[in-house]
């Protein structure tokens, strides 16, 4: 009934679990059911009689971690190195290994001495917390037989998009250098940096390249007169075509530039302007004029056209009551991840492992972080108390951000310019991001932070299985260098695993590290192919 | 400061610390189960490639910092992979497409501001006798994309008239600096 779950891995039971199941199979695990309980957190535990306080059988002890027998009933203490009374259990009384710490709802193993796990057992659990939650499942939606009809199959020509090689073909000739294809400056036409970085990077984009490069767009613009608008996309069909031309010498974005603006009159001006504004311009342009050829679909996230296609994935967001759990959960598209860079967000570790992290000792700020951040519970504002449907009053809430679905091409969006309208300035952050080359974004995703919100109990969580794999690899980075007012772009970009510097007209190479130690501003990953 | 208030005192904070260890140890346990949960189920993320990935980091930026090492000199003054140079100002001549002019590369973007009729320079200036061409230009407005002015002016005028843009912009082909 459950999906693939490829995020985790089925831990391997000890004997003694084993020889349990064999013995008595889920007799125990359903008997415990009626004796468990879930608070709003989603932390499960055996109820707490208010007359009745457990104690161990042994030394009749009620603190620590205690023990509930799954055969007998009997609850011991594990209080190591004092005393190991639920080890003494097991020894009395043959065949009694397996019990169930009753706080945490977790089995254990009293010869092993350790916790242990078992699908059947977190199933048990999940079935008995769903009886319990209100109609919405407090956000989780659980596997059942038809889940697939909500996954996102990536339509077969996108994912020609991702196959260089028939590309290569299709050019036809050599490069006639020992650089690779595509390497070309672009003249900066008077304070255009802003414009020719992100150029680079979407020149650069697979899926995008390949898309222009094998003459998808058909222009079905049938310009009556030269006093049309011109058809931004084949203007953008030049630039491809005259980047990936084989000459060397930089190109000017002339007629790009006037297209754009054409386009986006209100954001035609001779001034510098934010990258990522011109980012989001250019894929808003592309996507308009697909529209127009196509009748216009309800929400961008099954949009056909090629930015959406690309860049668009969908986050989700959580809004829970702290009093009774009841989760309210909307999707939205995007087209990129924007990323606060917060001075202690190293502060913010979930429990997801991060216990020795080096970065804490050197106060630096990293993608994971942000990310954790941009993930983390989030207490809404006391002042402003939300109406909770199960509770029928206002209540505290808590907000959750987490990715249902990865987009092919990710882009982050470094906020490193802040506008404060209370002062009216604005001010740019200069503080350094350490970004990796590779990155695996399995721990951002909405099944893993859903899981998260359920104890990481072994259960189909939608959203699990999907077409598109977690692993993305960094390919341009737009950076920004200067002041607020007066600075200056590069992208850097990385073919056949070598890094070159685009300022404007200049094409250099240039080492890892260069890039490494860069300040990112747009960092752009594609999905690693298998 | 009496000695029965004293033992009471002691008691009672004795108390209350062991209280608080009792519920300290249940915090820690809680956290260490977690942790436990997720290492065995393998949903800790690779904590190795990070770390790796985080020293790398660390040696680039001291490298990049280090005056000796640095190789990047500023960059308007290099040779490109493709062993050219070029000038800090982009000097490729082409033509204007609102206009038709030959304009240099560098210089487009200032040029085509003015051109197109953007930006606050170019708003400002046709204010002045906006009315007085306005009227002059009235006439035009009917006449066809090739009319009898000159090339620049007529295509000019017809491609301003893109919604928002006012009809002050005809101006600016009279009013326009070289």
């Amino acid at each position: 009934m459950s999906g693939r779950n490829p995020t985790y891995t089925n831990p391997e039971p000890c004997k003694h679990l084993a020889d349990y199941k064999l013995k008595y199979g889920f007799s125990g695990y359903n008997s415990l059911q009626k004796s468990l309980n879930t608070n709003p957190n989603g932390r499960t535990a055996m109820n707490r009689s208010q007359s009745n306080i457990p104690r161990c059988s042994f030394c009749s002890a009620h603190q620590g971690r205690l023990y509930f027998c799954l055969i007998c009933s009997s609850v011991s203490c594990c209080l190591v190195p004092d005393s190991n009374h639920a080890l003494l259990h097991s020894q009395t009384e043959i065949g009694h290994e397996i019990a169930v710490d009753m706080e945490r709802a977790e089995l254990f193993c009293c010869v092993c001495c350790d916790q242990v796990y078992d699908p059947d057992f977190d199933k048990a659990v999940m079935f008995k917390k769903i009886l319990e939650m209100p109609r919405n499942n407090n956000g989780a939606e659980v596997c059942k037989e038809k889940c697939n009809k909500r996954r996102k199959v990536i339509p077969k020509s996108l994912k020609d998009y991702m196959n260089v090689n028939d590309l290569v073909l299709k050019m036809g000739r050599e490069p006639n250098s020992c650089f690779p294809w595509g390497l070309r400056g672009l003249s900066n036409l008077g304070n255009t940096c802003f414009m020719n970085s992100v150029l680079q990077a979407l020149l650069h984009a697979p899926p995008l390249r390949n898309y222009f490069l094998t003459d998808r767009h058909r222009c079905r613009t049938s310009r009556k007169s030269l006093l049309d608008k011109p058809c931004l996309r084949c203007d953008i069909n030049d630039i491809f075509s005259a980047v990936y031309s084989g000459v060397p010498s930089p190109f000017s974005p002339a007629r790009f530039l006037y297209s754009w603006w054409r386009h986006s009159p209100n954001l035609a001006s001779y001034e510098q302007q934010d990258a990522h504004e011109f980012f989001i311009s250019m894929l808003d342009q592309i996507h308009e004029k697909e529209e127009q050829t196509r009748s216009p679909l309800k929400d961008n996230s099954d949009c056909q056209c090629i930015a959406h296609m690309v860049f668009s994935g969908v986050l989700r967001s959580d809004v829970t009551c702290t009093t009774c759990g009841f989760t309210s959960t909307t999707y939205d598209p995007c087209v990129d991840i924007p990323l606060d860079l917060d001075p202690s967000d190293h502060f913010s570790k979930n429990v997801t492992g991060k216990s020795t992290n080096p970065s804490e000792e050197e106060d630096i700020s990293t993608l994971g972080g942000c990310l954790d951040l941009f993930t983390r519970p989030e207490k809404l504002d006391s002042d402003l108390k939300l109406y909770c449907q199960q509770c029928q009053v206002r209540r505290d809430f808590v907000k959750q951000m987490s990715i249902r679905r990865l987009p092919l091409v990710l882009c982050f969006h470094i906020k490193r310019f802040e506008h404060s309208p209370i002062r009216k300035m604005s001010k740019k952050i200069d503080r350094f991001l350490q970004f990796p080359f590779t990155f695996d974004m399995t721990p951002y995703l909405s099944s893993s932070i859903v899981r998260n919100r359920f104890e990481n109990r072994i259960f189909a969580f939608e959203g699990d299985e999907s077409d598109i794999s977690t692993e993305f690899e960094v390919f341009a980075v737009v950076t920004h260098s200067g002041k607020l007012e007066s600075g200056h772009y590069v992208t850097y970009l990385r073919l056949r695993n070598q890094w070159y510097k685009c300022d404007d007209a200049w094409i250099t190479q240039v080492s890892d590290r260069v890039v490494r130690a860069s300040q990112g501003y747009l960092i752009y990953y594609v999905q690693k192919m298998p | 400061m009496s000695a029965p208030n004293d033992d009471n005192a002691s008691a009672h904070s004795q108390l209350s610390s062991h209280f608080f260890a009792g519920l300290l140890d249940s915090i820690i346990v809680d956290v260490a189960s977690e942790c436990h949960r997720i290492a065995r189920l393998g949903l800790d993320r690779n904590l190795e490639e990070e770390e790796e990935e985080l020293r790398l980091s660390t040696q680039a930026r001291v490298m990049v910092a280090d005056p000796s090492n640095s190789g990047e000199a500023n960059s308007k003054y290099v040779v490109d992979i493709f062993g050219q140079t070029h000038p800090a100002i982009a000097n490729e001549i082409f033509d204007c497409m609102n206009c038709g002019r030959a304009i240099m590369a560098g210089r487009f973007a200032p040029h085509l501001e003015k051109c197109m009729g953007k930006g606050r320079k170019a708003r400002l200036k046709t204010t002045r006798s906006s009315t007085a061409a306005q009227n002059r230009y009235s006439r035009s407005s009917s006449v066809s994309a090739y009319s009898p002015y000159s090339n620049s002016h007529s295509v000019n005028q017809a491609v301003n008239g893109t919604p928002g843009v006012t009809g002050e912009d005809y101006t600016e082909c009279t009013f326009e600096e070289t």
